[in-house]
């Protein structure tokens, strides 16, 4: 066995006398140990020739990739409006449609969503808020019951902007006033925190829990 | 946010103590809000006059009419929706309330089977739907043509109610009267969008409220005084619009009812000059 890799290795000798290889396999030869011949442990293997290869490390992509933050549940930053020099952009602005009619307000959001889209404003959110429920009681004529409800849902639909530069928002709340339908309520507001946190439920325990250590 | 302009304004701010001589194409500046003032500009200051207008809208009160082709899908999309969907209560209960009626009427009728609820039961679904259909009759919609609209009466607000209506005032320029936005000359120290607050105050007397959308211009026209009136600093003036929606309240009616028209994008031909004309109908919408 030896005596065949010591033919190849002489003939590799002579063939890259000066590449690096030629050096580790020389110093094989010289020290009469031959680790991929033994039957004994890998770990001997001690010294890897394919690493000082030129295509170590070919299947290496990860850190040509540009690190993606995970998103948070809960405290996630708010973006302030950046003022830089002559250009002035809105922060994050949220476009509530307020409406007693479901299919309305939400054809409605669908065609600001779109709109937007198109103008390149970028959409952060389009996220619905729960529906109230208002019950409405008439007095009954020739008694002092109340009585001949009806119900009014009330449906809220939000849509959240960023990157709306003020010489474009006065062109944008344009279009969206002239094109409100009958019925719908528009209001633009900026996104604080508390309109952030309005979305969660109220959790009652650990409230309790707070006012206990307060 | 508020978001201050990006040009830097400069302005000579000069009296005119001279009637301007308009040229055929171009409205002149006017001379009704800015006082005499003595020249004294520098020469770092541009040739060019600031000039702050304001485009008042009101914007329209009723929704446009459906086109025919809509009236039709809506139609469509309504026989659809009601034939694919399922009983409401309200129709489950005026059902049951028919079923029982003819149970009724039936000779094979036993008080005992019926249950204790249909005692009770004093409003049937039936009473119900004629008290409501006796209170829609009462209820009358404003008519979509209004007088004004009949009479054609462009200085009242009350015409047009589908659509968006601007103000236009007629000043006297020179020995002519034009039609033009109303506006007022730029003085230092304030931003152009105050200007046409400015104009807006004066106009109405503090009668009139109306919501700006932003703090940059919307449309501007640039104009060159006739020759005569050329000197070195003074070529011509530049006309910086900007956009309001009237909210509520109308011109003070000390103002003479021929100098003011609120009028529709169709209608502006008649009023503006063509170049000035043109510059306006590029930032009035129209729906």
């Amino acid at each position: 066995m030896s005596g065949a890799l010591g033919k190849v290795l002489c003939l590799r000798k002579e063939a890259l006398s000066q590449t690096k290889q030629a050096l580790s396999l020389v110093r094989f030869q010289l020290r009469e140990e031959n680790p991929s011949c033994s039957a004994g442990n890998i770990l001997l293997n001690t010294i890897r020739s394919y690493k000082s290869k030129p295509t170590h490390g070919i299947g290496r992509y990860k850190h040509l990739i540009i690190p993606t933050e995970s998103k948070k549940k809960i405290g996630k930053t708010e973006m302030k409006p950046i003022s830089q020099g002559t250009d002035h952009i809105y922060g994050v602005l949220n476009v509530h449609l307020t409406a007693y009619d479901m299919i309305l307000v939400e054809n409605y959001a669908k065609y600001v969503h779109k709109l937007c889209n198109d103008y390149s404003i970028k959409v952060e959110e389009s996220y619905a808020l729960p529906t109230k429920t208002m019950e409405i009681l008439q007095m009954q004529e020739q008694s002092n019951k109340m009585l001949l409800d009806s119900i009014l849902t009330t449906h809220e639909r939000v849509v959240q902007i960023s990157n709306l530069s003020s010489t474009f928002a006065a062109i944008f709340l344009e279009i969206l006033q002239s094109n409100l339908p009958e019925g719908v309520n528009l209001s633009v507001r900026e996104h604080t925190e508390e309109a952030y946190k309005e979305r969660f439920k109220a959790r009652p325990e650990l409230e309790e829990l707070l006012a206990k250590v307060n | 946010m508020a978001a201050p302009l990006r040009r830097v304004l400069y302005g000579a701010a000069r009296g005119l103590g001279r009637p301007w001589r308009p040229r055929t194409l171009c409205a002149a500046a006017a001379a009704a809000a800015a006082p005499g003032r003595s020249a004294a500009a520098p020469s770092g200051r541009s040739p060019w006059r600031l000039l702050g207008a304001l485009c008042l809208q009101r914007p329209p009160v009723i929704s446009q009419p459906l086109t025919p082709l809509q009236v039709e899908m809506a139609e469509l999309l309504q026989q659809i929706e009601v034939e694919k969907s399922r009983y409401s209560d309200h129709e489950m209960r005026a059902l049951e309330e028919i079923r029982k009626l003819e149970r009724k009427k039936a000779d094979l009728y036993d008080s005992d089977d019926d249950d204790d609820d249909d005692e009770k039961e004093i409003l049937l679904t039936q009473d119900l739907e004629d008290t409501w259909e006796q209170t829609f009759l009462q209820f009358k919609p404003h008519p979509r043509v209004t007088e004004a609209d009949q009479k054609n009466d462009r200085t009242s607000l009350q015409r047009k109610l589908d659509q968006n209506l601007v103000l236009l005032v007629k000043e006297k320029i020179g020995d002519q009267e034009t039609w033009i936005l109303p506006h007022a000359e730029w003085q230092v120290g304030e931003t152009l969008r105050e200007t046409a607050e400015r104009v807006l105050a004066i106009l109405s007397q503090n009668s009139m409220e109306a919501k700006f959308l932003g703090n940059a211009p919307c449309g501007y026209y640039k104009f060159k005084f006739p020759q005569a009136f050329r000197t070195e600093n003074n070529i011509g003036a530049k006309v910086f619009f900007f956009k309001a929606l009237l909210q509520n309240g109308d011109l003070s009616q000390a103002r003479n009812k021929d100098n003011h028209v609120w009028v529709t994008k169709e209608e502006l031909g008649d009023y503006l000059k063509p170049k000035y004309l043109a510059q306006v109908r590029r930032f009035f919408m129209d729906i």
